[in-house]
């Protein structure tokens, strides 16, 4: 099954307006199955959240983590079991602290890449110089309180630049909530798992494997066959509030452009001439036209 | 409580990065309190002269394309720019919290098993305590800020 994550999420342990007992009722209440908890800087929340989800035994599960937010651009770290400190983050090499994550078990991504940062808010957009993808695990394409266009477009564009030139880098979404709002018709990140896995390890499996699908309520998969070709097909996955399209179009994009496909039956299978010879295939769904405005679903890559 | 420590000091504007004071706590302590603030958080009308709003728009159009009227980016500068400073805590190298709220005025408490949002409770506090200063952005010359460390 396809397990729904919301990965970026802000309570009062930083400058959030909801408590943690609010941000879990808000995530059972919208029947999120997992849910990350970034505070700014602290991981003060960790054992709050880890004593609800004891006591009270909610329908959902945590995977713990932080914002760091540092004055060159936010690093969202998730599954982080215990705190790195950031004061030697260094601009010309931000790849200390992904390290650093990573061997204290995280994993550790860029947030919000092309958000407005100084002189109003220094530190939001990225500004580091990071030389080596590969300490790189994700990057967050979408984040659903940032502009469509001014950031989350830009970072849709740059996160699918630095793949199709081969880095293996997962996209994820969030919403960074900062108080309750209505999730309805945003994206989140969706991966496989099982009712009651750990969330931990599915979300470091599909991390790892860039197997991650963005998506505001239809996930688009895909199964290559072995004549070349490949079949795609829509799975509901249940998100409340979305709101279906009259047509579907599956979007292929590789080195040579973008490529639609009308789906709106549900299910296409292309050829494997239809497919193309590329290495490596970024499979979206769109509602009515292939604007970002109608963007359903960004699918895992395809990798050949 | 018993002040530990007090210290004083001034950042001017663009100044970015940590300023952190080491205390050594050589009684056990069961309760401690480290207070902050600074001042000039937010631009005043009179602030707002005609260099800091041509300052300001060449900045938004260069760096992000952003074009407004003079009357937009005075109001940007006024609701939107401020000096941001926070708060982070260790014992013995260990983190003990982090304040990262928009607040002039800020306590890190901890009395076990309480503590401060974005603090993490503990029951005793010896060895060295480093109280670091976040600077993230200051708007202002002469921007003063305060810190002082109580404990029991």
């Amino acid at each position: 099954m396809l397990k729904r994550f919301e990965l970026h999420n802000h309570t009062t342990e930083s400058d959030a307006s909801i408590t943690c007992a609010e941000l879990v009722d808000l995530m059972v209440r919208d029947r999120v199955d997992a849910f990350a908890l970034t505070d700014h800087n602290t991981i003060s929340g960790h054992r709050i959240v880890k004593k609800i989800l004891e006591e009270k035994k909610p329908p959902v599960q945590c995977v713990y983590g932080m914002e760091y937010t540092t004055y060159y651009g936010h690093i969202l770290c998730l599954n982080l079991r215990r705190y790195v400190p950031w004061d030697s983050i260094d601009r010309n090499c931000p790849e200390k602290l992904f390290r650093a994550c990573r061997e204290a078990g995280a994993l550790a991504g860029i947030a919000h890449p092309f958000s407005y940062g100084a002189p109003f808010a220094r530190g939001c957009r990225f500004e580091m110089t990071v030389t080596d993808f590969s300490q790189v695990d994700f990057i967050e394409v979408f984040n659903n309180s940032e502009p469509l266009h001014e950031v989350n477009e830009r970072g849709l564009n740059g996160w699918q630049a630095l793949v199709l030139r081969g880095e293996k880098l997962a996209a994820t979404s969030g919403m960074d909530l900062h108080g309750a709002r209505d999730m309805s018709m945003n994206f989140a990140t969706y991966v496989e798992g099982e009712p009651n896995g750990d969330p931990a390890l599915e979300l470091e499996r599909a991390i790892r494997s860039q197997q991650t699908w963005l998506s505001k309520g239809l996930a688009l998969r895909w199964s290559l066959d072995a004549d070349g070709g490949a079949r795609f097909w829509l799975e509901d996955v249940r998100k409340p509030g979305f709101v279906p399209s009259d047509s579907y179009l599956l979007s292929l994009t590789d080195a040579n452009g973008e490529r639609t496909f009308d789906i709106t039956a549900g299910e296409r299978a292309l050829s494997a001439a239809e497919l193309g010879d590329a290495p490596v295939i970024i499979p979206k769904l769109y509602g009515e036209s292939p604007q970002i405005e109608d963007l359903v679903c960004l699918a895992p890559v395809i990798r050949r | 409580m018993n002040k530990l420590y007090r210290a004083a000091g001034t950042v001017d504007r663009d100044f970015v990065g940590q300023i952190t004071y080491t205390i050594c706590l050589d009684h056990p302590l069961h309760e401690l309190d480290i207070e902050f603030s600074f001042d000039k958080q937010r631009f005043q009308e009179s602030d707002v002269t005609p260099a800091l709003i041509a300052e300001t728009a060449q900045i938004c159009r260069e760096k992000y394309g952003l074009t407004g009227t003079e009357d937009d980016v005075r109001r940007a500068i006024l609701g939107k720019m401020k000096t941001e400073i926070h708060t982070l805590a260790t014992i013995n190298d260990e983190f003990i919290g982090c304040v990262h709220k928009q607040l002039t005025h800020r306590h890190m408490h901890y009395a076990w098993p309480d503590a401060s949002e974005g603090c993490i409770p503990r029951e005793t506090f010896e060895g060295v305590l480093k109280v670091t200063v976040l600077v993230f952005n200051v708007i202002q010359d002469d921007t003063h800020y305060s810190l002082t460390v109580r404990g029991e």
